[in-house]
């Protein structure tokens, strides 16, 4: 039957087709669905930055493990993914700040990421010669964190499925899940059209609440806008992801491949719902935070402005898991760290529906878990 | 409307021909996108970049959506223009920042 496969995702971004990729690479035969076309919502408005700094365990892991595979994507792939480990710098400007990198230093050391260490400031200076660090004790720097450009990496992702024999569609919109006896045995589109299998997985990003509701099945996960702007391209001066968390900070970086910055801050107070909506505040404030701590890109002129959705859980940590419904899963919850956990989150979401287990490879990341102890490095 | 090329001297190879001055996009590129599965000038421009460059679309527009409409047999008056991003022309961080209040 035409409509009929071994796995339907819902959702065409990072988390979708990374972890249709790996199924499909297993040898089931996947059906991707997206309401709008690939990369669509989150991850094709994210700023594509890879970090391994991360403080819980599991996440400094899998960050290391997603590392790996965009290192080696372009040919996995066989599509250009412009990987570049150019690099985070996380900035201190006060002794508790200092006092709570040099603390997760440790963690993700013992984690087994060898690379982070803390600089001076004067380090620091040598790293990024353009650095403004007035005020500045140091940071915690990771040169094997790095960057990748988000449309490439779905879309190669979404041509393997397709090459692998499943079939991505676009412009489909999920109205709802069929079940039986308990269990998940398909979708149904909102024209009406169904396609049935055993196993259905919620990747629908800032909408995995609704998805989910479709369902009967609660995730927790709220949507929360996030706005972003792009720079012309200028020669490449080699600066890391600058993370700046001050009140009035931001993080931005430089694209290794065509050499615009591009950047964004956390709002607040926060912007909970799915507006994409940009506002001439952030096209004006981002800039005065980037010159603050770059002062010589003050010529570099904006391009760009546009919004986003992180798709954000009660503790900053993801959910992967089985649901109340069987067959029926769910991957999601980025909270803004989407991209670059995809690739590990997708192979290990891949491998779990594969094994069948009850029980979800992470218990930090359980979908009924007590949402207690938060990631600090947001 | 749009389904022809209102051009006197046809190039008998098109495959080099500019769609998007700012980026470089080429037509082959554009076709390429659309053979790939791209039904929009939205998915077009994520795909090649046409669109995302300098002048933000303002030449580049029309003629994806001209490449779109040949291939696809899509009425122009249906297809969906891409959002319109500000700055509409680009400005600088200073200027940008000095606005900032």
């Amino acid at each position: 039957m035409a409509n009929t496969s071994d796995i339907i995702i819902i959702g065409g971004g990072i988390a979708g087709t990374a972890t249709g990729y790996y199924l499909a690479k297993a040898g089931l035969q996947v059906a991707l669905f997206d309401k709008g076309f690939l990369c669509s919502g989150s991850t094709g408005r994210c700023i594509g930055g890879v970090r391994q700094q991360f403080t819980s365990e599991s996440s400094i892991k899998l960050m290391m493990r997603s590392v790996e595979l965009f290192a080696g994507m372009d040919e996995e792939l066989g599509t250009e993914v412009h990987w570049h480990p150019g690099g985070y710098l996380f900035l201190a400007h006060d002794e508790q700040k200092k006092q709570a990198f040099l603390d997760n230093i440790r963690i993700q050391q013992a984690a087994g990421l060898k690379d982070v260490r803390w600089v001076d400031a004067a380090e620091a200076r040598e790293i990024v010669p353009l650095l403004d660090t007035a005020g500045l004790l140091g940071g915690s720097y990771c040169p094997t964190d790095g960057q990748a450009y988000p449309f490439a990496v779905v879309n190669g992702y979404a041509q393997m499925i397709r090459k692998l024999g499943g079939r991505v569609h676009a412009f489909s919109e999920v109205g709802g899940i069929i079940s039986a006896g308990g269990a998940a045995t398909g979708i149904r589109l909102a024209s009406g059209e169904e396609h049935h299998a055993p196993v259905v997985v919620n990747c629908a990003g800032p909408w995995a609440a609704e998805v989910g509701a479709l369902a009967g099945i609660e995730v927790p996960v709220e949507a929360e806008r996030h706005e972003a702007l792009i720079t012309e391209g200028v020669e490449y001066l080699g600066i890391p992801m600058l993370v700046d968390y001050r009140a009035d900070g931001g993080y931005f970086q430089q694209f290794r491949h065509n050499g615009q910055f591009i950047g964004c801050y956390s709002p607040s107070p926060r912007v909970p719902g799915h507006s994409a909506g940009s506002t001439f505040e952030f096209l004006t404030d981002m800039p005065r935070r980037m010159l603050k701590l770059v002062p010589a890109l003050a010529e570099v002129k904006v391009v760009r402005q546009w919004a986003g959705s992180y798709e954000v859980t009660p503790d900053g940590n993801p959910v992967l898991d089985r649901t109340e419904l069987a067959g029926f899963y769910v991957l999601g919850g980025m909270c803004g760290h989407g991209f670059m956990l995809g690739p590990a989150m997708g192979q290990a979401m891949a491998a779990f529906v594969r094994s069948g287990a009850k029980e979800p490879p992470y218990p930090e990341f359980a979908l009924r878990r007590q949402f207690g102890r938060a990631e600090a490095m947001k | 409307m749009g389904f022809n090329r209102a051009c006197v001297i046809r190039m008998p190879d098109t495959a080099h021909q500019i769609i998007c001055r700012c980026e470089d996009v080429t037509e082959e590129e554009v076709l390429r996108a659309i053979a790939q599965g791209a039904v929009t000038a939205d998915e077009v421009k994520r795909l090649t970049r046409a669109g995302m460059g300098h002048c933000q679309g303002r030449t580049c527009r029309r003629l994806v959506n001209q490449l779109l409409a040949r291939r696809l047999g899509q009425r122009p008056a249906d297809q969906k223009p891409v959002t319109q991003r500000s700055p509409l022309q680009p400005v600088s961080l200073k200027v940008l920042a000095d606005s900032n209040q």
